[in-house]
């Protein structure tokens, strides 16, 4: 017992010292902790917060990049920003009056014939599946274990099941968005500017110049990039549900619709698309001439010649394209965070963040360049 | 009337407003009133502290500096890395002005000597202007050439007396 205090001070250290060095040590651990689970406790309640507002904001961003060209064009004529604004949501408001009065009796009976019409395809589905495996089990005798049309009956009554009764359900969602998708992208519109202008503001004196410029830069890549998708997508829905209308396959619009949506997605978004409009047309059709038709509208009027040959060149051109891998990577994440929507916007995303990062690095070049010179001098 | 109330009921008074200020700047001196208050609103007020630099040669330059208040010193560097001091602004001058059309490396170093507040308006502001408010960008542009063309035109006279100098200094070497 005597040699401890002895020890202790040969190492530097007396009792007080030791048991204040353990206090702070204690103290500092149990802040480190409280810090901890705050701080998650905090990222738990913004998550909460903001959750029903990631897609109406998604969409008012989106709706902004569409509706500045407008807006600007007004501003241009000599009125003042909120009034051009104004113009352009009365404008748009007189076309959606329009298109209701139009489609709604038009989409009323779709949705009832739909009702009855999916059972139909679901089981013409299992049908396929049975004969497929029919066909499987003459060449491949082992095949009988697995049950292959109990499964796909399984999961096509499930999909039915899913669309017939969400939909109604999304009215609900879609009521709301109505109201804060126009309401937020008028504050966009009206202030986005500015606020953007007062972020950039704040870099400090030294760096404001390029921060302005890139800043200036990338906002424009990006809404040229934006534009370009949602036109292109609109455009190769409209092909399609123009070239189905040709033929007696019912639902061309909604097909045209889905076609156009899935097209936001590289590579594996087209292939999506057409996988309905191919199955309905082989339940109600048959394998004939119109099927080879519809097939010829999906892969080579849509896809080859208005998409690559036509809309590519004008609209994306000057974006280059992801890298196939970044793209299943970026809807395997988007699917992960937030289901079917975080599916198709997840490449949209990389692409713009791509955009960022190589303007960041194109201005780092350009202007690397020119400083060796001065250097060399 | 009490002199308390009646700062807080007057107005800014037109002469201390940023918006005079800017025309009394020869590149803006085209502008009316009701031009120079929307230009106002695309410039960007910058606070600078003593010795504190604006930019260095060989920066992406981006746009042209309207000094406010305070004073700039404008150097360059020679091949030991010495200062060269090439001009010194005060109030009214402005500087940068050749990177606002076209992106350009900056030519020469410049740093405050005092507290300094500097109004930036740069190509990205610029071009937005060209697309929304064609006539101000006209204004500017316009009068932008026109400074140019004489500096183009002095340091023109300024070779060619050079040149007529040097061959003198050669002929009379001979």
């Amino acid at each position: 017992m005597s040699s401890l205090p002895n020890s202790s001070s040969r190492k530097g250290f007396t009792r007080a010292q030791l048991i204040i060095f353990y206090l702070v040590m204690t103290l500092s651990l149990a802040t480190g902790l409280a810090l901890y689970t705050s701080a998650t406790n905090i990222i738990n309640l913004l998550r909460t917060a903001t959750a029903g507002l990631f897609l109406p904001v998604l969409l008012s961003l989106i709706l902004t990049f569409l509706l500045d060209p407008p807006v600007r064009y007004f501003e241009r004529k000599g009125f003042n920003r909120t009034l051009g604004i104004f113009f352009v949501y009365i404008l748009i408001a007189i076309i959606a009056t329009l298109l209701a009065f139009w489609l709604i009796p038009y989409l009323d009976g779709m949705w009832s014939s739909l009702k009855t019409d999916l059972p139909r395809y679901t089981g013409k589905i299992t049908g396929l599946v049975n004969e497929l495996q029919n066909y499987l089990i003459n060449k491949a005798p082992y095949v009988t274990e697995y049950d292959l049309p109990g499964k796909a009956k399984a999961l096509a009554q499930r999909i039915a099941a899913d669309i017939l009764v969400e939909t109604p359900k999304s009215a609900l969602l879609i009521g709301s968005l109505m109201i804060l998708v126009p309401l937020f992208s008028f504050f966009f519109l009206r202030d986005g500017h500015a606020t953007i202008r007062k972020c950039v503001a704040l870099t400090p004196n030294r760096h404001f110049e390029m921060a302005h410029d890139l800043s200036f830069l990338i906002s424009r890549q990006l809404s040229e990039f934006i534009r370009g998708r949602i036109i292109e997508a609109f455009i190769v829905g409209l092909v399609v549900a123009i070239g189905l209308s040709m033929t007696d396959i019912r639902y061309a619009p909604l097909l045209g619709a889905f076609a156009g949506i899935t097209n936001l997605i590289p590579y594996v978004g087209p292939i999506i698309g057409m996988v309905p409009g191919i199955l309905i047309a082989f339940a109600d059709l048959g394998i004939g001439g119109e099927f080879w038709w519809i097939v010829c509208v999906y892969i080579l009027i849509a896809q080859i010649i208005v998409d690559s040959f036509i809309l590519i060149p004008i609209f994306i051109s000057r974006v280059s394209n992801l890298h196939p891998f970044i793209v299943i990577v970026a809807i395997i994440m988007g699917g992960k965070l937030s289901g079917v929507i975080g599916m198709i916007i997840g490449v949209p995303v990389a692409s713009i963040i791509k955009i960022a990062v190589q303007s960041i690095m194109q201005y780092r070049h350009n202007f690397s360049l020119t400083r060796g010179e001065y250097e060399q001098e | 009337m009490n002199p308390l109330w009646s700062n807080i009921f007057s107005k800014k008074k037109q002469e201390e407003s940023l918006a005079f200020f800017l025309g009394t700047v020869p590149v803006f001196a085209e502008l009316s009133p009701k031009e120079l208050h929307q230009l106002e609103r695309l410039m960007h007020a910058r606070d600078y502290a003593p010795f504190e630099t604006v930019f260095e040669q060989g920066d992406p330059g981006s746009g042209m500096y309207v000094i406010r208040s305070g004073k700039v010193q404008v150097f360059s560097r020679n091949i030991n890395k010495e200062e060269e001091e090439l001009a010194v602004l005060g109030p009214g001058d402005f500087f940068g002005e050749t990177t606002l059309t076209a992106p350009a490396a900056r030519t020469a170093f410049v740093r405050t000597l005092e507290q300094s507040v500097l109004i930036g308006l740069f190509r990205a502001d610029l071009l937005e202007m060209v697309q929304k408010q064609a006539d101000i960008a006209n204004k500017i542009l316009m009068m932008l050439t026109r400074i140019m063309s004489e500096r183009l035109l002095a340091s023109n006279t300024e070779i060619i007396r050079l040149k007529t100098a040097l061959e003198n200094v050669n002929h009379h070497d001979e």
